[in-house]
């Protein structure tokens, strides 16, 4: 009796793992093969036409791109300094707490209000118009949890012999910041971008206020009104407003792009996960 | 050095000249269609810059273009005094384009179960719920799945425009809504006893059908090209180009492509009427 | 100096939260004066007629994140431990990094596959129930549960092997099955990371905007007389987050009052989720040593 509840047991869990497992699975397999047929050189290489009907996405990508590289640009050395702070500068359980609490809840605060936080300050307060360093800014908030919390675990992680070493050697706080810890730490600054990067990328509430439009734009000309194209909010207003049967095909094929982007982005991060993983653990 | 100096001072200006030479353009999904492909034309063979966006529909392309956002709206209901009251600075100038209707389309169900056409008292009872049902007005027993169209879109100012005389007179309710005309169409194709508002160019017959107008003399009018031109048909709306003051510069050139032969047969070719088809 | 560095841009980050809450707070307070806490709890809103009740919204987001957890937890706890007891080293650590992966397809993918697929299969599966359409309470709650598995399953497996294996083998050799040592042991000593793990997932949830903007039908004031009934599923709804998406956000800003209705929406968003986030995080911190 007790072992066939031992069997009902593994047996339950197990289908819970296949069913979720084979959702998901499932969704990515609907997407490549509705998205599959479109992808071809010139869909990455064109710019759209007909409304999406015609044409590729080119301009999307660069835009994407220059939204990621400039949130990671401008995380970096928030994240660095909120970690650093954190493990170095800070004393005291409390304050260290405080820290934590306040970038766990940032984490789990809904993207759309940095849009609208985004689009109060800069599109109206300070008329920039729509540009694609709000984008930078308003991605960078939401990715900067992912990535301090990266680098302060990673900072934890450096075995404290190291620390004391280089304090016996007669080395500031200061110096063995840059002597020892970043340098260590790098990884996970790499790795915890990488992660908010890939999330950030399937953002399309955060962006639709502040710097995305959906056809027209090339190259941002300097800050102020400069919006950028991008994959998601392409996606999002073909998924409302095609006109044409031509585009489904492209629709999906812009939706497998986005998958592969954000699925890129996080497996080049698994690597260096793993490690800190193993390291965690030994 | 000076020359330095001078070379980069001219990068400085043409990059901020051709700034200042982006046509920026934003407004209702209904225009979208022929001056997208306009901008794209434009783009190619005058290497013109041309931003087009479409948020907010009709509504938002009056108010960027009040707010001085943009240089183009597209507006497919004309321009009504609160909304220039609401932008004393701009002097907003409709160029009309073409003409359009606004169809009340129906799911295959309804159209077969024999509903074709309804009487505007017939529509205002559905609009406020006092009919739900399609077998009130001579369908099949189903109830009547409504989709509003958003505030703020050009097409539902029309039909509200025709049912109450202004949107200030519409009493408010509560339906789902929907946004463009592409999800438009899809929910109703997808949905039994549907009915929305739509731009009657994307009625095809055969995912969504249009339904005729029951006017008070008894004649029954369909958005057709005939009755749309002639007016006979009541919801009929102009699409716009709206201008702070006259068009000038990129504008020009944009609304100039459009009014001509080939901007006119974009129009055509997207399901609207050219202005020389209206009578 | 660098110690100074690291101040100013900490400060910087923690500067720009404050401002984004004292923001939300100070661009709504026009619609706080006007309508007091009847804007929490009035059921109707009516923007023309400067009538904003957030009490059907915030019925929504709950109704909809409450489905989507109801579904979501079962299965994503079941995986969980499969993950956590069943598995040994290797396939668990891959089994996991294919799980993170798809915790990262974007919403709006979700929204696709809800608009062309979810939509119609809902409304063909409860067709004798009569629903209005396939945009239901009940599509964003299943779409949802779907998007919030997988951080059902990472956080509930971390939570299973955050219980040291000693316990498991002490367990074992009193005798108790595996089964037993699941059900009797492991999982009662985690209850607090698996808890932690169900409100952040229901935190998750409850912001999501993109998805539920596309599939719930985006119907104002569609409240049921009787609070727990089931007949809202089948019927279109609004969420916070769906009407912070949708087209009011785009015209209102030139009008204060419904510009302070909106942003309203966006403050009451804030403090739930960051509630739930807060507490969520809190609930399962006993395991932070």
């Amino acid at each position: 009796m007790r072992r066939l509840g031992d069997f009902l047991l593994a047996a339950l869990a197990g289908l819970c793992a296949l069913v979720s497992v084979g959702i998901l699975v499932g969704l990515v397999f609907v997407v490549a093969q509705r998205g599959a047929p479109a992808l071809s050189w010139s869909f990455f290489t064109e710019q759209i036409r007909l409304v999406g009907a015609a044409g590729g996405i080119f301009w999307n990508l660069v835009g994407t791109m220059i939204l990621l590289a400039s949130a990671c640009l401008i995380c970096g050395p928030m994240a660095i300094g909120l970690a650093l702070v954190e493990c170095v500068w800070l004393r005291g359980d409390r304050s260290r707490r405080a820290l934590r609490t306040v970038l766990y809840t940032l984490n789990g605060l809904p993207s759309i209000l940095f849009g609208l936080f985004g689009f109060i300050v800069f599109v109206q307060w300070l008329d920039w118009g729509k540009s694609w360093l709000i984008g930078g800014i308003v991605l960078a908030l939401g990715m900067l949890p992912t990535v301090s919390v990266a680098l302060i675990e990673r900072l934890k992680a450096i075995p404290a012999s190291y620390v004391e070493a280089a304090a016996a050697l007669g080395l500031s706080r200061a110096q063995i910041v840059w002597a020892v810890l970043l340098p260590q730490a790098w990884g996970g600054l790499i790795t915890g971008s990488l992660l908010g990067l890939a999330r950030a990328a399937g953002e399309t509430a955060p962006i639709m206020f502040t710097c995305t439009i959906f056809a027209g734009a090339t190259w941002p000309r300097g800050i102020v009104e400069s919006p950028v194209l991008t994959l998601p909010y392409h996606i999002f207003i073909l998924a409302q407003d095609s006109f044409d049967p031509a585009v489904g095909a492209k629709l999906w094929g812009a939706a497998l792009v986005l998958l592969g982007l954000v699925f890129f982005l996080s497996l080049i991060a698994l690597p260096s996960r793993l490690k800190m993983h193993e390291e965690a653990n030994a | 050095m000076q020359n330095r100096i001078v070379a980069a001072l001219s990068l400085l200006s043409l990059a901020l000249a051709t700034n200042a030479e982006t046509l920026k353009i934003n407004g209702s999904t209904t225009v979208n269609l022929p001056v997208a492909e306009a901008a794209e034309i434009l783009r190619a063979e005058q290497k013109m810059e041309i931003q087009v966006d479409t948020q907010g529909g009709s509504s938002g392309g009056i108010s960027m273009l009040g707010d001085g956002m943009v240089q183009v709206g597209m507006s497919s209901k004309p321009v009504s005094a609160e909304d220039r009251a609401k932008y004393p600075n701009a002097a907003i100038r409709e160029t009309h384009i073409g003409e359009d209707a606004v169809a009340l389309i129906v799911s295959k169900d309804v159209w077969e179960g024999g509903v074709k056409a309804l009487t505007k008292q017939q529509i205002k009872d559905i609009y406020e719920s006092r009919i739900t049902n399609w077998k009130a007005v001579g369908g099949k027993p189903q109830r009547i799945a409504f989709f509003n169209k958003e505030p703020g879109r050009g097409t539902w100012e029309v039909f509200v425009h025709w049912v109450y005389r202004s949107p200030k007179a519409a009493p408010q309710v509560s339906f789902p809504e929907v946004g463009g005309n592409e999800e438009t169409r899809n929910k109703v194709a997808a949905t039994r006893g549907a009915l929305s508002q739509l731009s009657s160019s994307w009625a095809d017959g055969k995912k969504v059908f249009a339904l005729g107008l029951k006017l008070e003399d008894g004649t029954v009018v369909h958005p057709t090209t005939e009755s749309i031109a002639t007016k006979q048909y009541p919801l009929s709306r102009p699409l716009f180009l709206l201008t702070n003051g006259e068009p000038a510069g990129g504008a020009k050139t944009l609304v100039d492509f459009v009014l001509g032969e080939r901007g006119q047969e974009l129009v055509k070719k997207h399901g609207y009427l050219r202005l020389k088809d209206l009578k | 100096m660098t110690r100074a560095w690291s101040w100013f841009f900490s400060l910087v980050a923690i500067g720009t939260l404050a401002l984004l809450v004292g923001i939300f707070v100070w661009q709504s307070l026009p619609v706080w004066r006007h309508e007091g806490w009847g804007y929490l709890t009035g059921t109707k809103w009516f923007f023309r007629q400067q009538e904003f009740g957030a009490w059907p919204m915030i019925y929504g987001s709950i109704v909809v994140s409450g489905v989507a957890l109801v579904l979501a937890a079962p299965f994503g706890m079941g995986a969980a431990i499969f993950t956590a007891e069943y598995l040994p080293r290797a396939p668990r650590l891959a089994v996991k990094v294919l799980i993170e992966l798809l915790a990262g397809v974007p919403s709006v993918v979700y929204g696709l596959l809800g608009i062309l697929l979810l939509r119609n299969w809902i409304y063909d599966l409860f067709a004798p129930f009569d629903p209005l359409s396939g945009d239901t309470l009940l599509t964003a709650g299943v779409l949802l549960a779907v998007m919030i598995l997988p951080t059902v399953v990472t956080l509930g497996d971390d939570a299973l092997r955050a219980v040291p294996a000693a316990q498991r083998r002490a367990a074992r050799a009193l005798g108790l099955t595996r089964a037993e040592t699941i059900l009797h042991v492991a999982l009662p000593q985690a209850r607090r990371g698996l808890g932690a793990a169900l409100l952040l997932a229901l935190g998750r949830a409850f912001g999501e905007t993109i998805a539920v903007f596309l599939v719930v039908g985006r119907q104002d004031n569609n409240l049921p007389e009787r609070l727990l009934s089931l007949r809202p599923l089948l019927e279109s709804g609004q969420t916070l987050t769906s009407k912070l998406g949708g087209s009011e956000t785009n015209i209102s800003y030139g009008d204060p009052l419904h510009w302070a209705a909106i942003v309203g929406l966006g403050l009451i968003l804030l403090v739930l989720t960051g509630a739930l986030t807060v507490i969520g995080t809190a609930f399962g911190r006993r395991s932070d040593a």
